[in-house]
């Protein structure tokens, strides 16, 4: 697969190597965009410079840490030196200012997925290509604790060769309820401006993480549910095949499931011919436990002078930091950034594919 | 005297519930006005969880409820079924998304946001405090006003949410969060004045200390003594309710003498099943551990995940 991050211009490169703090900006503060933005603040070597979002309510969490606020993120790229930019906008609003920040030769974290559709996510890969920018897509569940250790069990052949790989990532998506009640955007129950229901939000993940662990992958069987009667689906499963391997990969994912934080429901399984694997095996079985283990431990860290583990108390979230960080460490050193932009295009001709079969135009 | 009918579906089909709704409105034996023509039905549709979660009113209790209004008063009464747009809850999504629209469709009534159109400031005073409520000029010239409360635990409503508190939910304004820190004079005042004629409790799956399939059904003539009667089932003490106390205050009700029919079952028995959650131990839990979060974010400088951010 190509990785353009080597064909950077090294006069840019050089600009890098100058810069004693990443200078970043953050486009969106909604729920996400705020996330990131935090912890974004709490990055080593990173100065959050401004952040931008239409609302005057959401900028408030930037205004609190004294980070200066741009109504338009147009107004942020022209006014303030970047190096990079964390773009956290609906779907609709991504290729326009992906466009416009590779214009601005920023490096590009965005959230999941890159795009609404196939054509636009390759639109939007033509262009960072041409502008010689680096783009990461913030697939956080590649970073989850129990992934990782699934991977490295697959890397080592300790299953033997997978026939049949599963998963499940079932919550509520856009619908989850936060603390303080607050409407959930419009668009994201428009198809035109989302582009797709819950196998474009969270199926995304685990066709990644399946391309990932086993190259690509072909479709051979799949549906879409709408219980919920709205534009877009709210359940998808999908049935993929490695064309070169042969192993049979599952996709059930879904937007219909009442969830209340710390609660999820995602678990990838591994079949083999010596044997089985589940990211359940290495999740906590108590997450508050967990968090009353991870909370002290952070606070020893802290005490001694070591790195804290960001948000590792509640394990969900650790895996947006974990990302972030991923994409910060890489563009800063120069790296090879750990998300391909091919491997994303992948996902999204699976996606598209199964729209296609299901008669979604 | 307040009239409240307990009863208990046999089954969970929509014949078994419809049979158990219908049981419990006769036996109410409501004394219709002979002009009623225009009634306005209101569901609890408090965000977008499906109605097997608990949290919703589910549409084939609404069902049940158009067919006998309509079997008792005649086929052309026109209904509406009305709901508020909440703070994080757009009502137009809420009638597509938990079966409402389908309903509206085979039924043939018409489904309202009480959020938009005619809507009307409304002065209330509730224990010598005025209180300005919109309310959509619908539910104020309805004939007959029909609330299909949900029962079950509220984090912040001390426990209960059943019929009273339902009724804040038709108040028009969306963001009904700023009324939290007076929620108990919203809840008293929108039912001083909005004046709830038949009351049909969904208790099919209820939510306490954990989801049950309990099939209680309960009609009633009067809020505030559903409240008590919802109240008692969940084995909370009604005077320790902020809002029934100050509806008691209030006398927004009658309960003084309920005339409670249990047909085919028993109050006692519907308390011991029903999974009660003690609302001070969760209320201090909750509390608690949001605290401890906050002491430790600021200790170990991590960051609270925004969809805990009070």
């Amino acid at each position: 697969m190509e990785n353009f991050s080597f064909s950077r211009p090294t006069e840019l490169k050089e600009k890098r190597k100058v810069a004693t703090l990443l200078r970043l900006g953050v486009i969106g503060l909604g729920r996400m965009g705020k996330l990131h933005f935090l912890n974004a603040l709490h990055m080593k070597d990173v100065k959050v410079v401004g952040a931008a979002d239409k609302s005057k309510e959401s900028r408030r969490v930037a205004e609190k840490y004294h980070v200066k606020t741009y109504d338009d993120y147009i107004k942020l790229l022209d006014s303030e030196e970047l190096d990079a930019v964390i773009i956290s906008l609906p779907n609709f609003l991504k290729r326009d200012s992906i466009f416009y920040a590779s214009e601005k030769d920023l490096d590009i974290f965005v959230d999941k997925p890159l795009a609404r559709n196939l054509a636009e996510t390759e639109e939007i890969i033509r262009k960072v290509r041409a502008e010689s920018v680096r783009l990461m897509v913030g697939v956080n569940y590649r970073y989850f604790d129990s992934v990782q250790k699934l991977k490295t069990i697959l890397d080592q052949d300790r299953v033997g060769d997978v026939v049949i790989a599963t998963s499940e990532l079932i919550m509520d998506g856009p619908f989850s309820h936060p603390l303080v009640p607050k409407p959930i955007p419009e668009w994201w129950f428009d198809k035109e401006k989302a582009g797709g229901g819950a196998l474009l939000d969270l199926g995304y993940h685990l066709i990644d993480i399946f391309n990932w662990m086993f190259g690509n992958l072909d479709i051979e069987f799949s549906t879409l549910g709408y219980r919920f009667g709205l534009p877009i689906e709210d359940s998808a499963t999908a049935v993929l095949r490695s064309p070169e391997t042969g192993v049979r990969c599952i996709v059930n994912t879904g937007w219909f499931s009442k969830m209340i934080f710390p609660s999820f429901n995602f678990r990838i399984n591994l079949h083999g011919t010596v044997g089985y694997a589940s990211t359940d095996r290495f999740a906590p079985k108590n997450l508050y436990l967990h968090a009353v283990k991870e909370g002290t431990l952070n606070l020893f860290r802290r005490a001694i002078g070591t790195k804290v583990q960001y948000m590792s108390y509640t394990y969900y979230y650790a895996s947006f930091a974990e990302v972030l960080s991923q994409f910060l460490e890489s563009i800063t050193r120069g790296m090879q950034l750990p998300v391909l932009l091919d491997e994303q295009l992948a996902v999204m001709k699976t996606i598209e594919s199964v729209y296609k079969q299901n008669g979604v135009s | 005297m307040a009239t409240v009918v307990l009863t208990k579906a046999e089954g969970y089909t929509q014949v078994e519930l419809r049979e158990a709704v219908c049981r419990a409105l006769d036996t109410l034996n409501y004394d219709f006005d002979d002009n009623t023509e225009f009634i306005v039905i209101k569901p609890n549709l408090c965000y977008y969880w499906d109605y097997s979660t608990g949290e919703t009113t589910d549409p084939n209790v609404v069902s049940a409820v158009i067919d006998w209004v309509r079997e008792r008063i005649g086929e052309n009464v026109c209904i509406l079924v009305g709901e508020a747009d909440a703070s994080a809850m757009r009502t137009k999504y809420a009638y597509k998304m938990l079966g409402y629209e389908k309903l509206s469709h085979e039924k043939n009534v018409k489904l309202v946001n009480l959020s938009e159109g005619e809507i009307v400031d409304r002065e209330v005073v509730v224990a010598g405090e005025k209180l300005v409520l919109p309310v959509n000029k619908v539910l104020l010239d309805a004939h007959l006003i029909i609330n299909v409360p949900k029962m079950k635990f509220h984090r912040v409503a001390w426990g209960l949410t059943c019929a009273m508190k339902n009724m804040f939910g038709a108040i028009a304004k969306p963001r009904k969060y700023v009324y939290h820190p007076r929620l108990a004079y919203a809840i008293v005042g929108i039912n001083k004045i909005i004046k709830t004629n038949i009351i049909l409790v969904d208790g099919i799956t209820v939510i306490g200390k954990k989801l049950k399939k309990m099939g209680i059904i309960m009609a009633g003539d009067d809020v505030l003594a559903v409240d008590v009667v919802a109240a008692n089932a969940m084995s909370y003490e009604p005077s320790k309710v902020a809002y029934l106390k100050l509806a008691m205050e209030e006398k927004i009700g009658d309960i003084d003498s309920i005339d409670l029919i249990e047909s085919g079952v028993r109050l006692r028995d519907i308390k011991k099943e029903f999974p009660r959650q003690n609302y001070w131990l969760q209320k201090v839990s909750w509390h608690l551990q949001l605290k401890i979060l906050g002491t430790y974010a600021r200790l170990a400088d991590d960051v609270v995940p925004p969809t805990l951010e009070e």
